[in-house]
């Protein structure tokens, strides 16, 4: 029959998945850090047997009637803490539930340490942000954007200690460009709350405020809760222009907050959200200038191509300048020619007229042999009473002067005295 | 639109830097739109370099003003716990 029983290694067993220690201490704290519940909690409950090693942190139980629950304080909470765990103290605890994986133990890391009088106030926070909530003042389609250049940053915080100082000092170093206008409230105590709604009303009486941070430091729930109270958070809702509220720590949110158009984490982070980053202002200037220059040379070089462009288009549309220069040329060289052989002609024909001229004249007579008589006073003597025998007489000839005297005078025509 | 084209380098250096800005990128727009002539935008380029270079003053000589409502207004905040530091006093201990 054994050989019809199943193999205790068959096909139908394989081996459990064996975990580590640690392979399931991660596997649990993993669980526990999804559930969002645990990662905000309140807990109501006894301080019992606090303990205080040399590490600074503190350790306690947090037990009721029947059960507890491992807690821990830290050294940074406590020291932000107003009170001191003490044991049988009745507390509310705020913070999360992890689990430690090196001792697989799953505890509450406290962040804020309230008395027990103070789940009241927890269960008003909450009636109120659900009353408020059901109003409208903390809707998404309320919130308006930041100004990008804000020139005046209205203040309200309380003029002492760290909070303005970080302010000032966060908008000095980043964009030192803007006015800040403080208005000073106190932050703490009954009256806190309507200093900060008449702080407020002061700056939204100013003009020309682009941006508002309502700040304060961290503290206690009681010490922030000027910032629940209902009369704040509608004058926060109530803001002419967008308004950032910064208080207390990035764990620590208010109605204010709600209100807001922006939550800032802490004061120095609401100082930061509503200016610029200066420290870039340099470089983006110096880029705007780089991209006229580009601008600019890209235009140059458009305009310089477009006359290339242009101009060869001109010069193919244009008459032959070379052409017509040339003819031009020719025209003055024909002009030229004519009037040289005009002139060759004129003066030809005035050369004609120089010997017709010459020929007319007593030179070219006496050349052929005639002579010119005259008298002593040079009158040409044409006739024999003219002169007497015995008077003298210049004779021309072609070549020289004779000069004579009378001897005797015989008229008659020429024809015959020539004979 | 304010004319900055009227204004001396000095009252440039004295408008609200976010103005400067806003007409230098005007500016750098326009020019690199091409929607402008040549002489529009060596004119153009030259007004963004004045506006650069009153933005430049306008960084180095930057002082936060800082001006306080509470001085008159009767409100003088008593001492109060300082918020983060150690030991703070609190109403609760």
């Amino acid at each position: 029959m054994t050989a019809d029983q199943p193999s205790l290694w068959g096909a139908a067993a394989l081996p459990p998945r064996v975990l580590r220690v640690s392979e399931l201490n991660r596997r649990v704290r993993q669980l526990l850090d999804a559930d969002p519940t645990l990662a905000d909690v309140w807990v109501a409950g006894e301080i019992s047997r606090p303990a205080f090693p040399a590490s600074g942190h503190c350790f306690f139980t947090l037990k009721d009637a029947a059960s507890q629950l491992r807690a821990v304080m830290f050294r940074d909470e406590l020291a932000r803490s107003n009170m001191r765990p003490e044991h049988g103290m009745s507390v509310v605890c705020h913070g999360r539930v992890r689990a430690y994986e090196a001792q697989g133990v799953y505890q509450l890391y406290v962040e804020t340490l309230t008395p027990a009088g103070a789940g009241d106030l927890h269960a008003r926070y909450e009636q109120l942000r659900a009353r408020l909530g059901a109003e409208g003042l903390f809707d998404e389609g309320r919130k308006r954007p930041l100004p990008r250049w804000p020139r005046r940053i209205g203040v309200v915080t309380s003029p002492i200690g760290a909070v303005w100082q970080d302010i000032s000092n966060v908008i000095r170093r980043r964009y030192p460009l803007v006015e800040l206008v403080l208005s000073p409230t106190v932050v703490q105590g009954d009256v806190a709350a309507p200093a900060v709604v008449r702080a407020l009303r002061r700056l939204y009486a100013r003009p020309a405020i682009d941006v508002v941070i309502l700040a304060r430091g961290g503290g206690s729930l009681e010490d922030l809760w000027a910032f629940n109270d209902e009369r704040v958070v509608r004058a926060v809702a109530d803001a002419p222009v967008p308004i950032v509220v910064g208080v207390g720590h990035e764990s620590d949110v208010t109605l204010s907050d709600f209100a807001a158009d922006v939550r800032a984490p802490t004061p120095s982070a609401a100082a930061e959200l509503v200016v610029p980053d200066g420290t870039q202002l340099p470089a983006i200037l110096g880029r705007l200038r780089d991209r006229a220059s580009a601008a600019l040379l890209a235009r140059v070089a458009d305009r310089r191509r477009l006359v290339g462009t242009e101009g060869r288009a001109l010069s193919a549309l244009a008459p032959d300048l070379r052409a017509a220069r040339q003819r031009a040329a020719e025209l003055v060289d024909r002009g030229q020619r004519t009037l040289i052989q005009r002139i060759g002609r004129e003066r030809a024909v005035l050369g004609g007229l120089q010997d017709g001229l010459r020929a007319l004249g007593p030179a070219a007579t006496l050349a052929r042999g005639y002579a010119v008589a005259r008298r002593p006073d040079g009158t040409v003597v044409r006739s024999t009473a003219e002169v007497a025998v015995g008077e003298p007489l210049e004779v021309v000839l072609e070549a020289g002067r004779l000069g004579t005297r009378i001897e005797s005078v015989s008229a008659g025509p020429p024809e015959e005295l020539l004979a | 639109m304010t004319d900055f084209t009227r204004m001396t380098d000095d009252q440039l250096a004295e408008r609200p830097f976010d103005e400067l800005v806003t007409e230098l990128q005007r500016i750098v727009a326009k020019l690199e739109s091409g929607n402008a002539g040549l002489e529009e935008s060596i004119e153009l380029y030259r007004e963004g370099l004045r506006l650069h270079a009153a933005c430049e003053v306008r960084l180095q000589r930057a002082e936060l003003a800082i001006a306080d409502l509470g001085r008159g207004a009767g409100e003088t905040p008593a001492a109060e716990s300082t918020d983060d530091g150690p030991g703070t006093a609190g109403g609760s201990e």
